[in-house]
């Protein structure tokens, strides 16, 4: 199914994303990449991504229940995350890993603390949107091969 | 279905196996067979720029320390594009850099780097290398640099 033949609440749902600043040029960089022979592409990333960092963000989680705080330790996991999460365009996401870094640069426990609850938040509200978003992409996908002439 | 790029979580089965999703752009195809080279310890990232890469039409393979990228050229593989993070666990990434040089790697090497470390772009640059860009590798900023390879 062409990207301007996607139903109109799908085109709604996913410009969303990009609006509320979820997601930024390069999920659209990599939509583009896909094609017939890897039309799952974007998706498979993103499964792959939280199924990769989920144990990345408890362990941050863990480091940041530690006193005192390893903020070289904790600069290095955010490096990780931080590459992931650019990988498909997570900008909020980027956008809290680049600041926890910042705190972590000037020593502020408080600033890790809190930068970090705002992360948790947009990464589980990101992959919530992602999963109905590729839900519908999928029953969108079906619904038009069902209705293809024959 | 299988997912598109070895590694990778397959996403739920599509029950159609036509899908015609558009691809907005269509890239060139090269003249030359283009092959890449990803070295990054970041499982993710190097599966995503290897799939960048390969979508891109680049036969790329992917490793996850300086020490196997040198020794994978040392057996003889040569490459085209090469990109390499900046931490990486044992040989850094421009320590790696430096040394594909010294075996006389002429290759486009390509530095990445998550989050920047000052010093980082210099230590690059002394090293040997092409360019130095933040993460990620998108396939805009890719495929002109393919391009000038292709030609």
């Amino acid at each position: 199914m062409e990207r301007n033949h996607l139903p109109r609440h799908l085109v709604l749902q996913r410009q969303s994303l990009f609006d509320q600043g979820l997601l930024d040029e390069q999920f659209i960089q990599l939509e583009e990449l896909q094609d017939d022979a890897n039309p799952n592409f974007v998706e498979e990333v993103v499964t792959s991504y939280y199924q990769n960092t989920s144990t990345l963000i408890v362990i941050i989680e863990q480091a940041l229940g530690t006193s005192p705080l390893d903020f070289n330790k904790l600069d290095g996991y955010m490096y990780q995350l931080k590459g992931s999460s650019s990988s498909f365009g997570a900008k909020k996401v980027k956008a809290d890993c680049t600041l926890f870094r910042e705190y972590c640069k000037a020593g502020n426990v408080e600033g890790c603390m809190r930068t970090f609850q705002q992360l948790k938040k947009e990464y589980a509200s990101l992959k919530r949107k992602l999963e109905a978003y590729f839900q519908l992409a999928r029953q969108a996908r079906v619904t038009g091969t069902a209705s293809r002439p024959k | 279905m299988a997912p598109a790029i070895e590694g990778m979580v397959p996403a739920i089965e599509s029950s159609e196996g036509n899908n015609k999703m558009n691809k907005g752009y269509q890239y060139p195809s090269w003249k030359k067979k283009l092959r890449g080279l990803v070295v990054d310890n970041e499982e993710l990232c190097r599966i995503v720029e290897k799939g960048i890469m390969g979508l891109c039409g680049v036969e790329t393979q992917a490793v996850e320390t300086g020490e196997a990228a040198v020794e994978l050229i040392a057996s003889g593989a040569t490459f085209d594009i090469i990109v390499i993070d900046r931490f990486l666990p044992s040989m850094t990434g421009p320590e790696t850099a430096r040394k594909m040089r010294e075996m006389g790697v002429e290759s486009k090497i390509i530095g990445l780097f998550a989050l920047y470390f000052e010093g980082d772009e210099e230590e690059f640059v002394a090293a040997g290398v092409d360019d130095f860009k933040e993460k990620p590798l998108s396939p805009n900023w890719l495929v002109p640099m393919l391009r000038e390879l292709d030609n």
